[in-house]
Formats: structure tokens, C-alpha cells, sequence
């Protein structure tokens, strides 16, 4: 009998109504107003590549050892350095890295031994061009820069 | 194979193609039909075929480790995992204790993860929307720990041969213990949605069934196997990375329909919960890194290892040669094998029930392919 | 894992080509690759499967506590047989294959099973040549349809007495088998790709 009453009466179906409006509070509203709130992500968060710059006297910390780009899986990071006669050590001229094939795996980053290239925070790193998404050193030192929303 | 009923019907060829919202990735169904119900299936795959395995054959196998998260991309953690364990078993090394409770503790945040994802798809094919929204919700707080622990929600890399690189962060314990806390009372509230629910359980209830026998014969593994009521899980009959520490059950079910894989589901979810409980108040102090040369060159010999991935039995066989390159990676990939058993289940029913099947199976389509 | 007793004694990568202090003369250049450390292994069914199937059975070896055994490509499909009756190994686990071209017999195909009464797993590992066609395991287990077809789309191996023999991952005309060790890594089928995508492939 009350098998029939609660199949009558919509019983389960209306239980599952009920957690649905109950879920209607605005208090449940889960999602983010990107771009007008720009999502925080994590710490290590394995986003667009940097060539980090020693601020102290702006010269950047790359020691163009290449270990980065023998640790690459997709070798797409091209280091070119010549060598510097007065300090005997190599002075980095170019450094090329093509973010349309890199996989953000992050082992560029785990090999550089004196953390000059480092995954940052940015996940914007939209371009126009094929070509722009391969980043030379500049790019890669100044970091991305999206144009900012207007709301 | 049932009889067409109609006089003077043609087969009718229906093409359930790769574009289509409800076979979870690029999978393509051609059904013969008689009316609505189905004689007969035949699955082509392969548009998704990346040769996973013969990039392997040109990386190193640090190199590699990547790659492998992009096979079965909703449940990332798990590839690596069978990935490191296989070449750690190369090696003969084994990750230290740290390193391993931290495995296992992601590994079922992971299984968490997608068997959320599978609720969510599958509820949605059937025609369910609104559990999809709260278990996407749900999985978000998996992949934002994830996202702390090791920079990426997807395609994670979180572990490495030998162990684990990233130092677990603070208050990685408590966010973890924070999540059981929220998410148990989360899975009553879907089973509110819908294990009652009387149009669920007639889609559901004796669609799909795959006997014991059947499983075993056509290799079926994971719940499906576990739903037609063998009560076998690779963590208990062959634990790997210190599962045999923590108290667990494995849910079965008797009947083997889509009905059963849907309980023996949930209750995975919550018997991982348990899991995860247990292993964070735990979690031994020490190094994450086991003894593992910068150059990783296994000795000549093969090794299969496998673990209990969401989806099935996910096992690795790697063929070395000596070498910084593996010779041969094999992936056997539960979804292209779970798959093989469509045919099977769809005999006999109509064109909807084959949606709720390939929804049942669990497939994700970047496994099959590969 | 360092003294594992190693056949050849040296490691084959980092030697200056000009230290040669070993006896075998230097015109024979790089030393063949070590071969697995296995260990021999024995136990009741090993003597089941010698009582049974005698010399077609080359090795009985185990390698890091997987146990494996090497046999005649034809005793392949009866010892599937005869695991699976016998000896409760109800669950072929994988086939697969490996390519060694320098070997006359130049694929190894793998039958992986595993028995759920016992909790054993073990490999069977044959020698095929190219051309040959080992006969299918779809009459023993009903997995071996896709498995099957997955080794001959990526390998060539066809297999006798399969229903449906034809490639599976990759397109039925595609020219070409994947894994063969002498197939490029961005090499594809051009002419496929030309008349069916109407572009011409590259990377």
C-alpha cells in the first residue's frame, strides 16, 4: 500500500525535485565571472614560461647550460650563447621556445639548475598567429601581457 | 542474434558517428537495425589514435612520463602511476613510503575525480542535467588539489620515476581531510537524485547485462567486472604502492546490468573516501625520492605491471634493451577492451539503451585510441 | 640491482671505441646488447606444461619475479588451450608484440594470462616470423578479436583462422604497419592522406 501511495504521488521523483531547488540558494552559486574576476590559480601552477632577470642588476639568471632543452620532450627550446672572454663563462644571446607545442609538463623548469626558466601563473597566452606563439628571449623575460578586459 | 520481426524490413544502418554527444569522445557506432531494436553493432575507433606508442620507442623514459597522462586524460594520476610503477619494477627500485601513501592518496582523489565525471555523462546521456552540474562541482575541489599539489588539473605529471618530485604542500592534509568531510554527504545527495528515481531505474534496471562468465571471457575488467558479482580488485589481489596497509572493501553487485555498475560506482566512490581518510592520517615522514640515477637506463628484460584504474585493469609492459629509450611500451587500455564487450550487451535492445551501455562502460576514448 | 649478473659484463654505451681490451676482434663494432638476467623457474606447472607439451616449450624463465615461458609458435594456441582448461588461466590479459628486425624471426608476440583462482599471472612469449601467421586465440578467449587486430594493424602479423581480420586504430587502406621498427616517427601514409584529406601531409 505504501509502495502504491509512493508511486502515485510522484515520491521519489519529487525528492529529487527537492534537492534540486534546494540547490537553487544563491549561496550554492559556484560559478566564477571570468573575465571580470580573474580566476587565482595555484602556486605551482605550471602556466606561460619566464626567464627570470636577477633583480638586483637586471642581467638574466640563464647560464645557457641547455640543460633545459635536452630535458624538453618535444625539443623546443633553442639556446644559442656565445662565449664571454673577459668573465670565461657563456653570455646568452637567444632563446627560443615554441609554446604552441610545448605540453606545460614542467620538466624544463625541474632541470634549470638555477631556476632562470620557471612556469608561471599566466594561462593567457593567446595569439593571433602561428608565429606568435613561438617566444624569443624578450617574450620571455616581459612575460605575456593580454589586453585587459573592459567591462 | 533475435529475429527481425517485420515482414519485408530491410536492415535499417543507422551511423552513430563520431560527432555525437553521447559516445564520450570520437567513437563511432554503426548500428543495424530493425526498427528500433538492435541487431547488431560495430565500433570503429581510431580517431583518436596519437601512436602513443611509438613516440615512446624515440623518448627517454623521463621523457615519456608526459605523455602518458594524455591516454586516459579525465583520470590522469592513475596512468602515471602504472607508468612509474612499471619502470620502477624495471629499475627494481621502490618508492620510499612518503612517496607511496602520497600516491595513493592522489591516485583515489583520482578515482574520485572520475567516477564523478562518469556520474555527470552518463546521467546526462540518459537524460538526467542536473547532476552533472554538482558532480563537475564536486570535481573541481579534486582539481583544485591537484592544482596545488603539482600545477595542473588535467594532464597532472605528479609523479616521477622513483617517486615524487613536488614536496606535498601545507595544508595539503587538511584540504584533503576538508574534501571527504564535504564530499560524503555529496554522494547521498546524488543517490537522492537518482537511485530511487523511478524513470532511472527503468532505463537502468536489466539493460546491458554482462554475466560473470562473459566478463572473464572477453577480458572485462574494473566495475563492470565487479558489478556481474566477482568480487576481484588488483589492490587487494596484487596491492601495489602500500594499498595493502589501508582497509578497504570492494563492492560488487549480482545482476551485471547498467543498474549494478551504478551502485558498485558510488559505493567505489565512498569505499575511496574511506581510503583517503586512512592514508592522511598516516602519512609517514621521510624522502619522496627513491634511489633513482639522473640518467635512467633499466637493465635488458620486460616487466608487466598493472594497477586498478578507474576504468579497469590499466597495465604497462615495457620491453628494455639497455638503453635510455624503451624498446616497446605496451599500454593494455581497460576502455578498448571493456569496449570489445558493446556488441555483446547491446543485442536485443533498442536504440537508447545502447547510449546508457557505451555511458555503463566507462570509455574515454583517449585510451581506446591511444 | 648493480649485481645482477649481467651475460656480457660491460656496459655497451660509454666505452671509447678505441679501448678494446677484449679478445673478440675489433672489426665486429658494437657489442651485442646484454641479454635479459633471467632466472630458470620451476614449480608444478611448469612440470604440468613439460609432461604436456614436451620440446615445444623452449624456456621456462622468470625475470623479476614474473614468470614467462618461450615457446614454438604453433604450441602457442594449445598451450592457451590447455592453460585455460587445466589450469584455471581464464583471462587473457594482452597480446602484444615487439619488433627485433635484426632476428630472422623478427617479432616476439606475448600472450599475457591470468588466473583468477590462483592469483598467478604469466607471459608466453613466441618468435613469429614476418609473413608467418600464427593461428588466433579467439577460439580460446573471446578478447583476442580486437587484440588480435590491433598487432596486425600496428605490426603485420596476420592470424589464421581470425573473423575479421582488418585494421583497427588506423584507416583499412592505410599502407604500412606503425611499430615496425623501420617505420619513421612522423612517416604516414601520403598517399592516403592526400586523397582523403585533400592535403598534403607534413608536420
Amino acid at each position: 500500500m505504501g509502495k502504491f501511495l509512493r508511486t502515485v504521488f510522484l515520491v521519489d521523483l519529487l525528492q529529487g525535485l527537492w534537492v534540486t531547488f534546494r540547490n537553487q540558494h544563491p549561496k550554492y552559486i559556484y560559478t566564477e565571472q571570468y573575465p571580470a574576476e580573474r580566476p587565482r590559480v595555484a602556486e605551482r601552477y605550471r602556466g606561460a614560461p619566464r626567464l627570470n632577470i636577477n633583480p638586483d642588476n637586471g642581467e638574466t639568471l640563464c647560464i645557457s647550460c641547455n640543460l633545459c632543452a635536452l630535458a624538453c620532450p618535444e625539443n623546443l627550446i633553442v639556446v644559442t650563447s656565445e662565449r664571454n672572454e673577459v668573465t670565461r663563462k657563456k653570455d646568452l644571446t637567444t632563446f627560443t621556445y615554441d609554446t604552441s607545442r610545448c605540453m606545460f609538463c614542467g620538466l624544463c623548469e625541474d632541470a634549470c639548475p638555477v631556476d632562470a626558466l620557471e612556469l608561471t601563473q599566466d594561462f593567457e597566452l593567446a595569439s593571433y598567429t602561428r608565429d606568435g606563439a613561438i617566444w624569443d628571449r624578450q617574450m620571455l623575460e616581459e612575460g605575456p601581457r593580454p589586453t585587459q578586459y573592459r567591462s | 542474434m533475435p529475429e527481425a520481426t517485420f515482414l519485408d524490413s530491410t536492415e535499417l544502418v543507422l551511423n552513430m558517428g563520431p560527432q555525437h554527444p553521447s559516445t564520450h569522445g570520437v567513437l563511432r557506432v554503426i548500428l543495424k537495425l530493425d526498427g528500433e531494436k538492435v541487431m547488431g553493432t560495430e565500433c570503429i575507433i581510431g580517431y583518436l589514435h596519437r601512436g602513443v606508442e611509438k613516440i615512446a620507442e624515440n623518448r627517454t623514459y623521463v621523457m615519456f612520463n608526459p605523455y602518458v597522462d594524455r591516454m586516459d586524460y579525465v583520470a590522469a594520476v592513475s596512468n602515471g602511476l602504472g607508468y612509474c610503477l612499471a619502470i620502477e619494477k624495471l629499475l627494481n627500485v621502490e618508492a620510499p613510503p612518503r612517496a607511496q601513501a602520497a600516491r595513493v592518496i592522489l591516485t583515489e582523489l583520482n578515482r574520485i575525480a572520475s567516477h564523478l565525471l562518469w556520474l555527470g555523462t552518463h546521467a546526462l546521456d540518459i537524460g538526467a542535467i542536473t547532476p552533472v552540474f554538482y558532480c563537475f562541482r564536486e570535481r573541481e575541489e579534486v582539481l583544485k588539489i591537484f592544482e596545488n599539489y603539482c600545477g595542473a588539473r588535467l594532464t597532472t605529471h605528479a609523479f616521477r620515476i622513483g617517486g615524487l618530485v613536488y614536496e606535498l604542500y601545507d595544508g595539503f592534509e587538511q584540504e584533503c581531510r576538508a574534501f571527504c568531510d564535504m564530499f560524503l554527504p555529496k554522494v547521498d545527495e546524488y543517490e537522492e537524485l537518482l537511485t530511487n528515481n523511478r524513470i532511472w531505474v527503468s532505463r537502468l534496471k536489466g539493460i546491458g547485462i554482462l554475466s560473470a562468465e562473459e566478463c572473464k571471457d572477453y577480458g572485462v575488467t574494473g566495475p563492470v567486472l565487479r558489478a556481474a558479482g566477482v568480487k576481484w580488485d588488483l589492490r587487494k589481489a596484487m596491492p601495489y604502492s602500500g594499498y595493502e596497509q589501508y582497509d578497504f572493501d570492494i563492492p560488487t553487485a549480482q545482476n551485471g546490468d547498467t543498474y549494478d555498475r551504478y551502485t558498485v560506482r558510488m559505493e567505489e566512490m565512498r569505499q575511496s573516501v574511506r581510503i583517503i581518510r586512512q592514508a592522511v592520517d598516516k602519512i609517514p615522514s621521510g624522502p619522496i625520492m627513491g634511489k633513482v640515477g639522473k640518467v635512467v637506463k633499466p637493465p635488458t628484460g620486460e616487466a608487466y605491471v598493472s594497477i586498478e584504474a578507474p576504468k579497469g585493469e590499466l597495465g604497462y609492459f615495457v620491453v628494455s634493451d639497455n638503453s635510455t629509450q624503451p624498446y616497446r611500451v605496451r599500454v593494455r587500455p581497460p576502455s578498448f577492451i571493456n569496449l570489445q564487450a558493446l556488441d555483446r550487451m547491446v543485442r536485443g535492445g533498442l536504440v537508447a539503451d545502447v547510449v546508457a551501455i557505451i555511458g555503463t562502460l566507462d570509455i574515454v576514448l583517449g585510451e581506446v585510441d591511444r | 640491482m648493480a649485481d645482477e649478473p649481467k651475460p656480457e659484463g660491460a656496459e655497451p654505451v660509454a666505452k671509447p671505441p678505441a679501448a678494446a681490451a677484449k679478445p673478440p676482434a675489433a672489426h665486429a663494432p658494437p657489442k651485442p646488447p646484454p641479454t635479459m638476467a633471467t632466472t630458470p623457474w620451476e614449480s608444478d606447472l611448469t612440470k604440468l606444461l613439460k609432461d604436456r607439451f614436451g620440446d615445444q616449450i623452449l624456456e621456462f624463465a622468470s625475470y623479476l619475479g614474473q614468470n614467462f615461458l618461450v615457446s614454438k609458435p604453433e604450441a602457442a594456441i594449445p598451450i592457451l588451450e590447455f592453460l585455460k582448461l587445466e589450469a584455471d588461466f581464464d583471462y587473457l590479459v594482452d597480446i602484444t608484440a615487439a619488433d627485433y628486425p635484426k632476428r630472422p624471426e623478427r617479432f616476439d608476440l606475448f600472450y599475457i594470462l591470468y588466473s583468477f583462482g590462483r592469483n598467478e599471472r604469466i607471459r608466453i612469449k613466441t618468435a613469429v616470423a614476418d609473413g608467418a601467421k600464427p593461428a588466433t586465440a579467439t577460439t580460446v578467449h573471446a578478447t583476442a578479436n580486437w587484440l588480435e587486430r590491433e598487432v596486425f594493424d600496428m605490426f603485420g602479423i596476420q592470424f589464421e583462422g581470425h573473423p575479421d581480420m582488418r585494421r583497427i586504430l588506423l584507416p583499412d587502406e592505410w599502407e604500412g604497419f606503425p611499430l615496425r621498427k623501420e617505420y619513421g616517427l612522423i612517416q604516414q601514409d601520403d598517399r592516403w592522406v592526400r586523397e582523403n584529406l585533400n592535403i598534403e601531409s607534413g608536420q
